[in-house]
Parts: C-alpha cells; structure tokens; sequence
C-alpha cells in the first residue's frame, strides 16, 4: 500500500541546535522591518533598564532598582510583540494549518491586556496615594524620567512610520497564507513578489533613510535585509501588534511625561497631591486608549464576523439566494483570520437539476468581491 | 447672571449629544431653560418670603399679582365667547382646587426648603401618570417604566430617609406659639397626627399635593376647552381665587400682626416671583409643548429645573448672595438654610433618571436589522438575535434569570458558591478592619476583593458561554470561556511577575513585618481558599486530563496526563474524589467537548495562587515568630511566585493553541486516520487545505476541499465524508467539492493571475495523484 498523503513522514525529531536556532531567529527578526524595529527598540530598552539596574545597585537607590524592573515588564510587552512578529511568519505545518498569523492578533490582545492591568495597578495606587500624599523625594526622580521619555518618545517616532508602512502588506501577506499550502505557496510567493519587493522597497528606502537616526549604526543591515525581504514571501507585521506596542510606549511616554510634571509642580509648588492626581489621569487615558484595541482583538478572536464585512455580508446573502437554482443559504460563518484576511464558510442548498459549479464558481466570485479572500461552500442538493 | 448663561452653554452642548433636536428647537429648549432657571430663582426668593409673610397673604399676593398681569394681558371678559353661569361654577370649583393646591405646596415648602420642594413637587403630569400607571395597573409598559418607578421610589424613600437636615431637627421641636394660624395648626397636627417628624411630613405632603395637582390638571382639561382655552381658564381662575381668598386675608391681617415691617421693599421680590413662577413658567411650558413633544418637553424641562435648583441651593447660601438678600431686604435672619446634604443630591440624581425615564415615550417600534433585500425590493429586518438582545429587560428579572442560569450548571454554580464565599469573607474582614481600625485588614480586604475579579471574570465567562450565536458571532460564545481562561492565567503570570520583583526588592533589603494581626486572617483566608480548591479541583481533573503536564498543581488533578479521553478523566476523578458525587452532571456536560474548559481551570489556578499565598504568610509568620528569620518571608514569596509561574504556563500554552486555531491534539489522530480514510472514498482524487480548529469546548470546526473525479455523485460524497469527519469529533463541516471542469470555471471568470496560477498547479498535483490511483 503507498501512502497516499504525505503528512505520515512530517514526524522527524526536531534536532535541537541552539546555535542554528538563535542565529535563525535572529535572521528572520532581521529580515522584516517592522520586527527589526522591535528588536532595536527591545535593546534600547533593556540596556536603559540594565544600566538603570546597575546604577541603582551601585547607588543603592530602591527607587531605581524597581523602576529598572518595572522596565523590565515594559520589555516583556515589545517582547511579546517581537516573538508575535516571528512566529506568525512561520510555515504552516499540520498541526497549526493555517499557519501562525492569529500570533500577532494574540500579541495586540496581550499587550492591552497588560495595559489595562498596568493602568489598573496605577489607578490603585493613585487612589491610595491621593488618600495620604506620601513623601516622595524628587532629587532623583527628573533625569531618570526624562531619559526614559527620551527613550520612549524614539520609540514613538520609530513606530509611528512602521506602521504607515506596513499597513497594507498584510494582503499580499495573507494571500500567501489562505489560498495556498505547503508546496503551492512557493509558486505564489514566486509569482506575487515581484509586486510586492517593489512597493516594499519603495516604503524602505523612504523611511530607513529619514528614521534610521544615526546613532545606531544599523544602517548597514538594510541593503542585505532587502534582499531577505525577496526571499520570504511578503510579510508585515499586522497592525494589531505594532498597535499594541505603540500603545504601550505612548503609555510609557505618558508615564514619564506625568512625572515630569508632578515632580515639577512639587519642587516648585509643593503641591504633593499632583503626583497622585497625574497618575490617575494617566492611568485612565491608558485605559480608555486601549478599550479598541481589546475589543477588536476579542471580536477576532472570537471568530465574530469581520466588522468591515457587517453590511456588506447581507447584501452578499441576497445575491447569492437569487442565482439560479439555489434554494437556500445556511450557516454561515465568516471570521478574521488575521488583518485583513477573512474566511468564511456557507453552506447552499441548491435544486436537484442546478448546475451545481456554476453556483460555486458564482458564489465565489461575489464573495471575493466583498474581500472574502478564502471560502469554503458545500453545495447541497436538495431532496426532492 | 454670568452662571447662568454658563450653564445655558452647558445644557444646550448636553442636548447636542443626546438627541440632536434641529436649530429651531435647540432655540426653545433654551428658553425653556432658561425660563426653568426663573422658577428655580422664584421658588428659592418665595422660600425666604415666605419666612415674613403668611402663606394665605403670600398666596393672595401672588394670586392677584398673576390675574392682574394675566387679565390685562389677555383679557378674558372681553375676548371669546360669553361664559355661563353653570361654567363660573365650575370655575369656582377650579380655583377654590388650586388654592388648596398651592396652599399644599407652599406649606410644603416652608416645611421642606426650596430644594426639595424642586425635586419633589415639579414633576410633570406625563411623568406622574406613567409612574401611577405602571404602580397601579398590570401594564405599566413595560420593564423600563418599572425601572423608572423604582428609580422614583428610590428617590422618594433616599429624602425620607436619608437626609439629614439639621433645620428641620430644629423645626420638630417647634413651640405651640409658633403656628399663626388655623390652617397651619391644623396641618401641623395632621402630621403629627401621622407619627412623622416634621420635614418627613413636608415630604408626604409634597407627594400628596403633586399627585392632587395632576389630577387636577386633567380633570380641569376639560373645563379649559369648554371656556376656550387654557389660557383664558388660568387667567380667569387666578381672578376668582384671589376673589376668594381676599375674606380670609383680611380676616387675618385684622387679627393678627404682620412680621413685615415694609411692604414697599417686599415689591420688586414678589414680582419677580409673579413673573418666573406663574407667568413665564405657564406661557413658556404651553410653547414648548405645543412646539416639541409633550414627553421630550417635560423631561428637558424637569432636568433643567433640578439641575437649576441644585445649582441654586449651592450659591443660595453663598456669602454673595445672602449679602445682596441682606441689603434688599434687612431684618431677616439667616440662620435657617436647609442645607444641600448627600441625601438630597443622590434623589436628585434619581429623580433626573427617573424623570427621563418615564417621560420617554413608550416605544412600540423595536428595531431590526437589515438583513437584505427581497426579490421584490422591500427591505427584511432581523428581529430576532441582536436587535432583542438588546432591548430594555427590567433589573429584578434580569438578576432572576442570570441566577437561575448560574445555577443551572455545575461550573458556574460552583464558582458562584465560592464567589459568594469569598465575598462574604472579604466584607467582613472589611468591617472588621473598620472598626478596629487597622489599615492592614483593610488594604488585605481590598486585595481579596480584587481577587474577586477573577472570580467575577470566571462566572460571566461561564455563563455567557452559553448564549446563543448571533448573527455577529455565528460561532456563538463559546470561545469566552478560552478567553476568560487566558485572560486569567495572564494576570496571575503579571502578579506572580511582581510578587516576584517586590520579593527580590526585599531579600535585598527585608523590612520589618508587624506579624501580629497576620496570622488569624491568613488562616481565614487559608480555609476559604481550601474550601474553593475542594471545590474546583474536581473541575480541574477535567480540563487537565486534556494532557497538560503542569508540574506543581496536583495531587488532585494528575490522573488521566497524557489520555485524550474523557474515560480516563472519569475513572480518575472516581479515584480521587470519591465523595463529591458530581460526577453524573459533569461528565455528561463535557461529555461531547472531549473536557477542556480553560475557564474553570484559569479560576483554579487562581485560587491555588491565592492559598500559596496564605500558605507562604502562614509559614512566613511562623518561622519569623520562631526564630526570627526575617529573610523567610521573601524567600516564600519568591518561591510561591515561581510556583504560580510555573504552574499557569500549560494553561497559557492551550489556551494559545486554541487561540492560534490549532489543530485540536486530542483529535490528531482520528483526524489524521480520518483523513486517510477520506482518501480512499471512491471518486474523491485528493483533498487540499484541512482545517480544523477548536472554537470552544464543545464546537470543533472544519473546511476541507475535496477534488473528485468528474463522474461521481456529489451528494454521496459529502454524506460520507462529513460522516467520517463526524467520528472524528468535527461538529461544524463544511465540504467544497471541485472537479475538473470547477478550474476551467474558476479560471474562465474574472480570477486573478494567482488564481489562474494555483489552479495549474492543482491541476498538475491532481493528474499526478490520478496517476497514483491508476497504479494502484
């Protein structure tokens, strides 16, 4: 008996190698702008953190060994976005069949969530301190604000433009991903690529230039990571984790903007009570910033109909219904994959003597139409 | 002034939002407020003229003021249709009512304070009618009018109760020589006559009057159309009232002396208070009623007036304004405000919603959604689904379904004894911390109040599982549950995470801990959390039966590691857990969904953390107290940390993979066999793209496409492969069958080159695996 399909011989032990690994990842976060940009701001970050930490132990300041951790969590925010960024570019395999996009969506909904706590915890805290203003003493408190700010406001100007950017790779990106499997997405990628290198290079050189800020000397990379860009089929990080992550740093920025101006109003003022009152501002616009965010990460994750399909999709229904031959339409589903790529799936109860691949090929077609990129129809046929 | 026009900037911005009325109106809902504004300042200035004059003299004033204005202005004799003697009668009647009336109010008034008179006497007649409607008859109108009453009661019962007026202490006590005449003695005994105290009779009174005046209002409707309009009747009225009421003044003012040492400087306020209070309020409300809807302008025109009159009792009492009163009229003592208390703000806030609930007009009309278009063109609404999901639904009915249907379930109710458990503990820990006044049991009740959240997090998750799919969510709720699982092992990840920080802070530098009121609580908070671990772990031997090897949280829930099946999970549970006896409800409930339910394990989890975390204070305590190893407490800390780290990663890992649309693992195999199987279905050449993925506990999904050979029936294919997936645990199939001539299609319609492209190369991969057919 052969084996008919070839998913038996998938099962090799994976040879673990940590070196290959690192080095393939570190490629591969390389290869794509806007996880490159994650990556650099990730390093930014931590080194601030680590020499804030070391500092602090040098120092032995307490306020500044849990500000360095409270940095720490921050990172595991672009962490999580830079693991999202990879993974979902990995191949499908048989267990996970529509490949990994859904990891950026999980990304954005990590993030926020992690928002909210944080602006939770602060709201808290701004509570208790407002109830009794605690003595905080600011000799320290303004220049590590400032550079954290400084920092983070790099990180807001990197991410902005990253996100302009990639904004509509994620078609190309996931047409690769929803038509076509294993083998055939070779072709594909061979055939699309073509359009999407040009307008990605276009995107690249205007922005590299104007961001790449001088300081860190990575400018080098950018011609070799252009031509990586040629070998993986077009990929972007989706807008749900460059969201997420920019959320997070206008919070940080917002934070440290906060207490500039707390620490400012009490050198000058003796007004301890803004400190309290600032981080609660803070933490509600935090929150309140990343409601969207959730809510849309939520409604994809929970396989609600796309939004953007909600009145497009009746319309939809009713043209299919008035073909010929079709009886009537049943469940269906349609669902956000990732960004910008929706599946859905129907079933059509067409009459006994309808041409039933016609009504596919129709079915199809109006569907696509609306930017359905991947549908399943089972055509039923009636008993009669 | 300058206030006034602020807040005129402020309500019509307030309109703008709520309902967008067009230019035209915008300009008399200004009016009306601004004329509410008037009223608010006439019933304010009347309240401390009232304080010299006697009120049957106040109100003759008034009375005669108004019919003076009122006669001169519309001129009732000679306009219109000569009135017969029957109809003066009947006029008669109507003033001698309305006498009595404002008699009623402004006692109340006296007794009451401006404010609350505002608030309780100013109601329009919609608003009074819909709340007697919906508390005396079967069919009020629905649930949002019973909100609306209940909200009015509230309001009502929140001045009775819990306003704590200091003036109106003062008043109970009142000396037997303070009434100055018939009427107020007598009404003064009626109360008392009651059992109330003084300002608890005002408020009665106030609600007898409004509910005299309603029925007043339309039972004088009537009578306004036979004379010719209501204009005329008040005018008319006013007159024969003041005719009547004149005996009784001079009556008065001959035997007793009047508390006014000037009439002339009591002028200018009591015209102001004809103007705002009788005239402009009338001539603006019959306007705007006949202008806007008679519902939208009693609910504006309410609102405005309390919001007026709060804005009001505010700055009466300001220094300014007592100043400005002092100057117009001296002599008067100002000692006797009522003040604004908080008792008197909250029924204000519920009589602004009851207010605007209950003149809202019942809705009849619910809307649909669009669902399209049918073939004649006439458009189809959806009414089911959303559109009555989201309809009003009364409060008590909505906490006696959710209840019933937390109760239904095993899970839910479990999380719902143990959240009512938790709860209680926290509130009493709360109170305890109140009284004796420790800040540590207070800030440790808050702590397990926000543990709560998790809790809450875990019901609402379980129960909104079960909700219906909509149109929107096709899939139903099922992945909440998912949600609400990872949700929960996030957050105790970014607990443990700075439990884990603050613990490092103080191995570095450990602080001294008062350990005295530690121990008790923490032993409390011990039990509970045990209470709750007996309780879910039974669930907890379900959902990690699934295979997830988490190291640390068993004892209870390792049997069944590494079995797909839900059998194993049963004779493990028996052996574990011999006495709960759950067992029948539980298996069967997940008997289709192959028993994961990361919700219940996320609560788990939770609560596992929390009983480390007594179990590490207690340990902590003890060793602290023993030998006095100050180190102990953090190094717990850390240690417990690690735990819950360890111990919420296999929940996030299946969570994600759910979450990533993974390929359900306990399914590979008889999906893989499965697929096999589909192979060798006669007629089909291959299959391309199976998905499967777990929606919720109980949905998996599937697509797959099947390629056949152009001479099959399509029909028996599906059947059997839908079958076949059926076995395999796929509930949600959908089959697309392709043949050959399906890609000359595709290809001939307006595809794209990718398409054109695809379809080569299955075409390819097909003659190939027909090839392989043909060998074999």
């Amino acid at each position: 008996m052969l084996p008919l399909s070839i998913k038996d011989d998938e099962y090799k032990p994976a040879k673990f190698n940590l070196f290959v690994k690192l080095s393939g990842w570190f490629r591969s976060i390389l290869a794509d702008k806007t996880s490159r940009n994650l990556f650099f701001f990730l390093c930014l970050n931590l080194s601030f953190a680590f020499v804030e930490l070391m500092y602090g132990i040098w120092s032995n300041s307490l306020g500044l060994i849990s500000d360095s951790f409270h940095m720490f969590f921050d990172c595991t925010a672009l962490l999580a976005g830079l693991a999202a960024s990879v993974i979902s570019r990995w191949r499908s395999n048989d267990s996970f069949s529509y490949g990994y996009v859904r990891a950026e969506v999980l990304a954005g909904f990590v993030n926020g969530l992690f928002l909210i706590f944080t602006a939770f915890f602060i709201f808290s805290e701004g509570v208790e301190r407002a109830l009794e203003p605690p003595d905080v003493h600011h000799e320290r408190l303004l220049p590590v604000s400032i550079a954290g700010l400084l920092v983070n406001l790099v990180g807001i100007f990197v991410f902005q433009h990253g996100g302009h950017g990639h904004s509509h790779d994620g078609e190309g990106h996931g047409h690769s991903h929803s038509l076509f499997n294993g083998s055939v997405g070779h072709g594909h990628s061979h055939g699309g690529h073509g359009h999407s290198h040009e307008s990605k290079h276009g995107h690249d050189h205007g922005h590299d230039h104007g961001h790449s800020h001088g300081g860190h000397g990575h400018s080098h990379d950018d011609p070799h990571c252009h031509d990586d860009h040629s070998h993986t089929p077009g990929k972007g990080s989706s807008k749900q984790i460059l969201q997420g992550v920019f959320l997070h740093i206008v919070a940080d920025t917002l934070g440290s903007v906060g207490v500039i101006i707390s620490a400012i109003l009490m050198q000058k003022y003796d007004l301890m009570i803004a400190d309290p009152v600032c981080s609660m501002l803070i933490a509600l616009l935090i929150g309140v910033s990343v409601v969207p965010l959730l809510r849309e990460s939520i409604g994809i994750l929970m396989q609600r109909t796309p939004p953007s399909l909600d009145h497009a999709l009746p319309e939809c229904y009713q043209r299919v219904q008035q073909l010929q031959g079709v009886y009537n339409l049943q469940e269906p589903h349609f669902w956000t994959l990732c960004t910008d790529v929706y599946i859905g799936t129907l079933k059509l109860l067409v009459a006994p003597d309808a041409d039933s691949r016609w009504i596919l090929s129709q079915t199809h077609n109006i569907f696509t139409q609306v930017g359905v990129r991947q549908l399943y129809v089972q055509v039923d046929v009636a008993a009669m | 002034m300058d206030e006034k026009y602020s807040s005129n900037v402020i309500s019509s911005g307030k309109l703008g939002r709520v309902e967008a009325p067009d230019a035209r109106l915008t300009r008399y809902i200004v009016l009306l407020y601004f004329t509410k504004l008037m009223k608010a300042f006439g019933i304010f200035e009347s309240y401390d003229l009232l304080k010299v004059v006697h009120i049957v003299q106040f109100l003759f004033i008034l009375k005669m003021g108004c019919a003076m204005i009122l006669v001169f202005f519309q001129k009732p004799f000679s306009s219109g249709k000569m009135i017969p003697k029957r109809q003066w009668i009947k006029i008669f009647k109507h003033a001698v009512m309305s006498c009595v009336i404002s008699l009623l109010g402004f006692f109340g008034l006296t007794l009451c304070g401006p404010l609350r008179t505002l608030l309780l006497f100013e109601h329009s007649d919609v608003v009074v009618i819909s709340l007697l409607s919906v508390l005396f008859t079967s069919s009020g109108g629905g649930p949002s009018k019973t909100r609306g009453a209940a909200l009015f009661i509230i309001a009502v019962i929140c001045l009775l109760l819990f306003d704590n007026d200091d003036l109106m202490a003062k008043m109970a006590e009142h000396p037997e020589g303070h009434h100055d005449s018939a009427l107020t003695h007598a009404l003064y005994t009626g109360i008392a006559f009651l059992g109330v105290a003084d300002h608890k009779g005002g408020v009665v009174l106030l609600v007898l009057a409004l509910c005299l005046k309603v029925a007043f209002n339309t039972a004088s409707r009537k009578l306004s159309v036979e004379i010719g309009g209501a204009k005329r009747l008040y005018a008319l009225s006013n007159l024969v009232s003041a005719v009547v009421l004149l005996p009784w003044v001079i009556v008065l003012s001959a035997t007793t002396e009047s508390k006014v040492e000037s009439w002339s400087g009591l002028i200018l306020p009591f015209a102001m208070i004809i103007f705002s209070v009788m005239i402009l309020d009338f001539y603006v409300e019959s306007i705007c009623t006949a202008k806007l809807e008679t519902s939208r302008c009693a609910r504006y025109g309410s609102i405005f007036l309390f919001l007026s009159g709060l804005l009001l009792a505010n700055f009466w009492t300001h220094p300014l304004t007592d100043q400005l009163r002092v100057i117009s009229k001296p002599g008067q003592q100002s000692s006797t405000e009522h003040v604004l208390s908080g008792g008197v703000l909250v029924s204000a806030c519920f009589f602004i919603m009851a207010d605007s609930i209950l003149s809202a007009p019942s809705s009849k009309g619910q809307k649909g959604t669009l669902v399209g278009y049918s073939p004649e063109g006439t458009p189809l609404y959806n009414f089911m689904g959303d559109a009555l999901q989201h309809t009003s639904q009364s409060l008590p009915r909505f906490i006696k379904d959710s209840l019933k249907q937390i109760l239904e379930e095993y899970d839910s109710r479990q999380i719902f004894y143990f959240l009512c458990l938790n709860l209680a503990f926290t509130f009493v820990e709360l109170f305890y911390g109140v009284w004796t006044n420790s800040l540590g049991l207070i800030s440790d009740g808050f702590h397990m109040l926000f543990d709560c959240s998790a809790l809450v997090l875990g019901l609402f998750a379980a129960l909104m599982t079960r909700w219906k799919a909509t149109r929107i969510y096709s899939y139903g709720y099922g992945r909440v549950e998912i949600l609400s699982g990872f949700i929960n092992g996030l957050f105790l990840m970014v607990i443990a995470f700075f439990v884990f920080v603050e613990s490092v802070t103080r191995v570095i530098d450990p602080p001294n801990i008062n350990t005295d009121m530690l121990t008790p609580v923490s032993v409390g908070g011990l039990l509970v959390n045990l209470v709750g671990i007996c309780a879910f772990s039974h669930a907890h031997s379900h959902g990690a039966s699934k295979g997830s090897c988490s190291g640390h949280d068993h004892g209870h829930s390792h049997h069944g590691h590494g079995h797909g099946s839900a059998e194993h999970s049963h004779g493990g549970h028996g052996h574990s857990h011999g006495g709960h006896g759950h067992s029948h409800g539980h298996g069967h409930s997940h008997g289709g969904g192959g028993g994961m339910n990361a919700n219940m394990r996320g609560v788990f989890l939770h609560v596992l953390a929390d009983t480390l975390g007594s179990v590490g204070v207690i340990i902590s305590t003890l060793l602290i107290k023993q030998f006095g190893w100050l180190i102990a407490d953090p190094i717990c800390s850390l240690f417990i940390a690690t735990l819950i780290f360890l111990s919420v990663i296999p929940l996030l890992k299946d969570a994600c993979e759910v979450l990533l649309l993974r390929t359900p693992p306990e399914n590979d195999k008889e999906l893989n066999f499965a697929l096999e199987k589909i192979q060798k279905i006669e007629g089909v050449l291959s299959y391309r793209d199976p998905h499967f993925w777990r929606h919720s506990a109980s949905v998996i999904a599937g697509t797959i496409h099947l390629q056949l050979m152009s001479d099959v029936v399509e029909q028996r294919v599906i059947q059997q492969v839908s079958a076949v997936l059926k076995d395999a645990g796929v509930n949600n199939l959908t089959i697309q069958l392709e043949k050959e001539a399906y890609f000359q299609h595709m290809s001939g319609l307006s595809t794209g080159f990718h398409e054109v492209l695809t379809m080569t190369q299955q075409m390819e991969s097909m003659k190939y695996y027909k090839d392989g057919t043909c060998i074999m």
